[in-house]
Parts: structure tokens; C-alpha cells; sequence
């Protein structure tokens, strides 16, 4: 009852986190990704491309994108339009603008791994293959995103041929920041100089991200009491599950996912192998198991 | 501030609509579709087949499937499990069993237009051509816009397990077998006997009949005009004669790879500039686990 109170209360200050309930205006651009795709990375690029009086950090991302899973009704109501606001959600026809940054799942399950042990979801001796497990069969003990498939399948099946979508990979991003920061300016009409690409690239870049890290941290909504031990800001590269994630979990992330992965270019490794020994089957997701 | 503290108090006695913010069990079934595809028919099929003792009415069809956009909180949290939940929601991940209606999105608009008509919306002399453009941009419902609703679902569970996908069209072309595939999706008994009663009990007439006595105790159908059914022509291909030919253009422009790959044949093939089917391959064909 005391809980229930709290909450009609705040409800009516506006208190309340937005989420799915936000208030979707208009003019709205969205940044969503499937967590640990390089979410927090492509809301730099954005801040200091859309804000270069005032380099983006810890201290003002909320401000300037700010995470509309994290913040509140209230606060996301005060702030003035054009919005660009970050958001994990899996498809909403609400969002009128979206650049959606995908990554190869591969290396996001490894991510979201650390982030779970940083977040104390799960402890450091809980296995990587059963965190696999739980990813590719929907058993994540966090908020509800979806799958990594369902959540980038919606949004790229849904608009992926419509104006006003704009499809990022992490991998280009990495690869070519400058051009994809190009397209990024293209979607927002902006027009870029060098100058200003090598300041919006050079402000957002993962050294600079890490020292950020380290001074504001501790106050960030999405690192605040969280395991300082273990970084928000992680390797910023991209293949890191060549050598950390196990054959039979790289087989199963494939075998799960593996349409849409080769749809968005991310070569599968254990197709053939697959084919030539059944033994693989046995660690495949079957069908009539729960698999949200 | 008031009407939000009244809104708030509401929220915490379990009084209003969840919608959306449902509580959702593992073992509820859904029954989905976009508006004005079936949805209401599947509803009173599935209902008849699962419980074959409690004949569906519409003054019993909000118990028996209820509508989390149509009873409270409390009342959904009090029903026994599984529940056979009603619903129009694009892709929600908490939805595990999924039965999906799709309908030809021709014939779709053409009864929305109609029905909102019935609920006051728009005049009976509001431009079609226009609802039809407010109709593809997915302005006409809060559910998205059509191809958005399907594509959705689709693209995250068509051929996973705990996804079974009906064409309104072949339902009507032989309901029997249809509501047969429903039965097995469900593990209900499958005996022609009792799949022929659930048939009968939800045919167009009886719906008809139940709809001229019952209307006002229904909420979807109360306070709305009563000289438009809601139960309507219960026909596939009425988009032929009713529709003008502007019209059908602007849904197959948007839809042409969704609609071909749910094999509603184009009337203009060659004008659908943005078809693409390599679009849908990977995904939709059978590589897909």
C-alpha cells in the first residue's frame, strides 16, 4: 500500500521513469540499440555534433541525449524540442526518427556479460556459456528488451526501407568513423567540416570516454553504485569473441540467430561445421523451448 | 494535477486499463491481430473450442477472452490461468504463445473506414482517399500502421515455436481446418464434432443475431452509431467493388513484399516501386529457426 502510494505519487509529480509511457513529440529523434551495441558511444558522436560549444561527458549526456529508460516523465517533458533521446526499446511505431545501431551479437552477448557482473546480476563465477544460454533463450535478468534478434529484427523489418531510419553497424562505425559520423550529419541536415568531424570524432573517442569514466563514474545514472572494478566503457573493438566465447556458444548464438546475422553481413562461422557434425545440435536451442 | 492524482489512485487500486503495461504470465495465449482482421471471430472460434460448456455471447466474450484494453487490472489479474488474452499490440517480448491474424490490408482499411464511421470518428462523407493515406502512414490506430503490426511480429516469431499465423481468408475459406491448427497449437481436443460446434456457435449469423440483441452490453460496440454493424460483410475481396483504384495503389505501394509474401495477389504489380522480396527472404523463409 505504501508502494502504492509512492507510486500514485510519483505519478502525478511526473516522477515516474518514461520508458514506453514517454511522451513522444513530433519532431523526436531516437537513438536505439540493443544494450552494449554501442549505444553510449554513437550518443557522443551525436551530443558533439549537435552541441560543439559543449563537449559531451558523464556529467551532461542526460541532458543533452538523454536516456528516456532512465530519466523521468517530467524531466523529459522540460526539455526543449528538437530531442534526440536514447532508448533500448524494441519496436515503437510512436518513434518518428530512429538511428539504430546493431552490432554484432556475438560480441554483445560477451559485453553484456561484464555488465551483468558490474550491474551484480549475476556473480564473476557464474559461467559465459550458460550467460549465452540465457541470451539467446530470453533469460536475462534484466529489463525487458527482448532478444538481441526480436529487438534488431522489429525495428529493421518494421522501417528498415522507410525514410527516417537511419541503420548503423558498430564494426563501420568503428571502421570508418568519419563516414559514418557523415551519414549521422546527413540524417540530421547538418553539414560537416573536417575540422569539426575530427573535434566531434576526437571528443567521443573511447580514451577520452574511459578518462571521463573515471572522474564522473560514480555519479552517471548508469554507472552510480555500480561495480567500479569492472568498466562501463570496455574494449571498444570489435571480434572479441573469436577468442573468448567457446565454439558450442558460438554455435548456438548462430544457430538461434543466424538469418538475420547473415542479413546485416556478420559471417557465420559454424554453419558448415554444423552440417558436417551433428554434435553441435545437442547445444542448439530446440524447438518448443521457451525462447522469448 | 487533479485529474493525474484521480489517474494515480486509480493506477494503484488496480482500476484502470493496463493495455500495454499488462501483467503478463508465462502461460498466457494471445490472440493478436491488427484491428477489423478477424480478431473478434477468432476470439468467439477460440472461445467456443476452449470452452465448449459456456456458449460466447458479447456479454460474455470480455470473461471468457478478456481485453487488456477493456477491463481493469484487478479484474485481468483475477482470472483463472491460462488466460486466452484478446489483443491489437504490435511486438511485446513478454508474449510467448501468439496466435496472429493477418488479414489483406485492402480489405482491412476498407472495414476500419467503416467502423469509424460507426464510432462518430469521421462523417459517412470523409474523402476515402484520405483515410486511406492516413491509414498507410499509421495514423488511423495506436497500433502502428498496418505493415508495421505484421512485420513485427513476424519478423521476431514466424516459424519459432510458440507462433502460429492465420490468414483471416483461409479461416473463412474452411474454418473447420483452421480452428483445427488453433486446437492443436493449444493441445485442445481436435474431434470434428466438437470443432464443428465451435464453427456453428461463432458463424457471421449467429454473431449477427447475438450483435442485434446485445450491442449495448459490449464494450466495444456501446455509445457507438447502431445503424453501422460492427459485425460487418465477414468477406474477403470487398476492396474489389469499394474500393477506388488510387487507393488500392497507395496500400500496395507501401506493403508489396509483405503482401505478396502473404499471397494477397497485387492489382498493380508493376507500380509497386519500393517491392523488394530478398527483403523478407532470410528472415520469413524456413532458414529461419
Amino acid at each position: 500500500m505504501i508502494y502504492g502510494i509512492k507510486r500514485v505519487l510519483k505519478y502525478a509529480f511526473g516522477r515516474d521513469i518514461a520508458g514506453r509511457t514517454l511522451a513522444v513529440r513530433p519532431d523526436d529523434t531516437f537513438i536505439v540499440s540493443y544494450p552494449r551495441s554501442g549505444n553510449t558511444w554513437t550518443r557522443f558522436l551525436v551530443a558533439n555534433l549537435l552541441h560543439p560549444g559543449e563537449p559531451a561527458s558523464f556529467s551532461n549526456i542526460e541532458r543533452l541525449v538523454p536516456d528516456a529508460e532512465a530519466q523521468s516523465s517530467r524531466y523529459l517533458r522540460s526539455l526543449p524540442s528538437p530531442r534526440t533521446i536514447k532508448s533500448h526499446s524494441y519496436f515503437d511505431p510512436r518513434y518518428p526518427r530512429v538511428i539504430y545501431v546493431v552490432r554484432d551479437p556475438r560480441d554483445v552477448v560477451l559485453s553484456y556479460y561484464d555488465f551483468s557482473r558490474k550491474y551484480r546480476q549475476i556473480g564473476d563465477d557464474y559461467p559465459l556459456s550458460r550467460y549465452v544460454s540465457d541470451c539467446v533463450q530470453g533469460r536475462l535478468i534484466s529489463a525487458d528488451w527482448g532478444t538481441w534478434a526480436e529487438n534488431v529484427a522489429s525495428w529493421v523489418y518494421a522501417r528498415g526501407a522507410r525514410p527516417g531510419f537511419l541503420l548503423l553497424r558498430y564494426e563501420d562505425m568503428k571502421a570508418e568513423t568519419a563516414r559514418e559520423l557523415q551519414r549521422i550529419a546527413d540524417f540530421y541536415g547538418i553539414g560537416l567540416t573536417a575540422e569539426r568531424t575530427t573535434t566531434v570524432v576526437e571528443r567521443s573517442s573511447a580514451e577520452r570516454m574511459r578518462e571521463l569514466e573515471k572522474t564522473e563514474g560514480k555519479n552517471w545514472v548508469s554507472t552510480r553504485d555500480k561495480r567500479s572494478d569492472i568498466p562501463f566503457v570496455r574494449t571498444a573493438t570489435s571480434g572479441g569473441w573469436r577468442t573468448k566465447l567457446s565454439a558450442e556458444s558460438v554455435a548456438e548464438i548462430e544457430a538461434a540467430w543466424g538469418p538475420i546475422m547473415a542479413q546485416l553481413g556478420y559471417e557465420l562461422v559454424t554453419r558448415k561445421l554444423e552440417a558436417a557434425e551433428p554434435a553441435f545440435a545437442g547445444t542448439a536451442p530446440k524447438r518448443g523451448e521457451n525462447r522469448g | 494535477m487533479i485529474q493525474k492524482l484521480i489517474r494515480g489512485t486509480r493506477r494503484a487500486l488496480g482500476l484502470h486499463h493496463p493495455g500495454r503495461n499488462l501483467v503478463v504470465w508465462p502461460d498466457d495465449i494471445f490472440l493478436i491481430s491488427y484491428p477489423k482482421s478477424g480478431n473478434t471471430w477468432t476470439r468467439f472460434l477460440v472461445a467456443n473450442l476452449a470452452y465448449p460448456d459456456t456458449p460466447a455471447d458479447f456479454s460474455n466474450i470480455n470473461t471468457l477472452t478478456p481485453d487488456p484494453e477493456g477491463l481493469s487490472k484487478r479484474e485481468l489479474a483475477r482470472m483463472p490461468r491460462p488466460r486466452i488474452l484478446k489483443s491489437h499490440q504490435y511486438f511485446d517480448p513478454r508474449y510467448k504463445r501468439v496466435i496472429y491474424v493477418v488479414r489483406d490490408p485492402r480489405d482491412v482499411a476498407l472495414s476500419q473506414f467503416h467502423f469509424h464511421r460507426k464510432r462518430k470518428v469521421i462523417g459517412d462523407d470523409y474523402p476515402i482517399e484520405k483515410f486511406i493515406a492516413r491509414f498507410v502512414a499509421g495514423e488511423t490506430s495506436p497500433y502502428g500502421s498496418w505493415g508495421e503490426n505484421v512485420i513485427s511480429w513476424l519478423a521476431t516469431r514466424q516459424n519459432r515455436p510458440g507462433f502460429l499465423l492465420l490468414r483471416y481468408e483461409d479461416m473463412l475459406e474452411d474454418t473447420a481446418r483452421e480452428l483445427s491448427k488453433v486446437a492443436a497449437f493449444l493441445g485442445l481436443p481436435a474431434d470434428p464434432e466438437r470443432i464443428g460446434i465451435a464453427v456453428d456457435r461463432s458463424s457471421a449469423d449467429q454473431m449477427r443475431k447475438m450483435e442485434r440483441t446485445q450491442a449495448r452490453l459490449w464494450s466495444s460496440t456501446k455509445d457507438t452509431r447502431q445503424d453501422v454493424p460492427f459485425v460487418r460483410s465477414a468477406k474477403s475481396g470487398g476492396w474489389r467493388e469499394s474500393l477506388p483504384d488510387s487507393a488500392v495503389e497507395q496500400l500496395e505501394a507501401a506493403w508489396a513484399h509483405l503482401m505478396v509474401y502473404l499471397q494477397y495477389e497485387l492489382r498493380f504489380p508493376e507500380r509497386a516501386t519500393n517491392f523488394d522480396s530478398r527483403f523478407l527472404e532470410p528472415i520469413l523463409s524456413g532458414t529461419a529457426r
